[in-house]
């Protein structure tokens, strides 16, 4: 965390440990800290609510027909190993 | 893989179906535009396949494909013009009227299907959060978080050092959080999902 006016008796999480724990991945000795930390629990609970939104996004798919599109920019070896196309 | 190194056709239709819509989804996102963005995955896939011969099987394909894909994306958007249009209006408009006449109206009835849709798949605040940052930031989010990379396998795909993947990822999730906490409600009910593994 950004403000070290009041650490309490462990220190403040880092930015890679608050990922940690927005994954539920953090040991549990460190989220200990949590527990006594307010500035803490704000900027991990935000980070959770991030992480949820990402792990959310849906993946588009192209227009109908891309693999046809495609393969006929696609230059395909003749038997010969020389390439044939397009 | 070895049969589509081969050249053997049906292979190189299964190596497109399989990655077809994460590579357009991340230059989706980069570009925000339908149209470009199946224009910008055709151009990565055909230089995939027609350079397959040179694929270093010590790496995964994936991560290959999206440095293509991504080098496509970012080259794009560095030879792409400044938007400048103003929300005021022409700046040539010979009067007040003719001026208020060509400011832009967002959500305007007359937008393509194309743009409706666009609107839909990415108007959500998360999505927009993400259109707001730096390219090279949004690059390393969508391929931590969307794709499941490690930030050792984006700092190869990105061909940057691993200080400077963890750097822009860092910024990138501090941007985003103050975005959403200006512009979204949490949702009830989110499911917690870690991220998705890189296949």
């Amino acid at each position: 965390m950004t403000d070290p006016a009041s650490p309490g008796p462990t220190p403040h999480l880092t930015p890679d440990e608050i990922e940690l724990w927005a994954q539920g991945l953090l040991p549990a000795a460190r989220d200990i800290h949590l527990a006594e930390c307010p500035a803490c629990r704000k900027t991990a609970e935000a980070e959770r609510r991030l992480v949820r939104e990402l792990a959310r996004l849906p993946r588009f798919a192209p227009e109908f027909g891309f693999v046809e599109r495609v393969m006929a920019k696609v230059k395909l070896p003749t038997p010969s190993g020389r390439f044939d196309r397009p | 893989m070895a049969r589509a190194v081969a050249g053997e056709e049906a292979a190189f239709r299964e190596l497109v179906r399989r990655y077809e819509r994460p590579v357009f989804s991340l230059l989706y996102r980069m570009v925000r535009d339908r149209a470009l963005a199946e224009d910008l995955a055709q151009e990565t896939f055909v230089k995939v396949l027609n350079g397959i011969r040179s694929y270093n099987p010590q790496y995964k394909f994936s991560s290959w494909i999206f440095k293509i894909a991504n080098n496509a994306a970012i080259d794009h958007l560095r030879k792409r013009e400044p938007e400048t249009l103003s929300l005021d209006g022409s700046p040539h408009a010979p009067s007040g009227d003719a001026a208020r006449a060509t400011t832009p109206q967002l959500g305007d009835p007359g937008e393509s299907p194309l743009r409706e849709l666009e609107a839909r798949e990415l108007g959500a605040a998360i999505e927009q959060a993400i259109a707001r940052l730096r390219p090279e930031y949004r690059s390393c989010i969508l391929l931590r978080f969307v794709e499941g990379y490690s930030y050792e396998e984006i700092a190869r795909i990105l061909d940057v050092p691993l200080g400077t993947v963890k750097t822009h990822i860092h910024r990138a999730r501090n941007e985003l959080r103050r975005y959403l906490e200006d512009h979204a409600e949490p949702r009830p009910g989110a499911r917690e999902t870690p991220p998705r593994t890189a296949s």
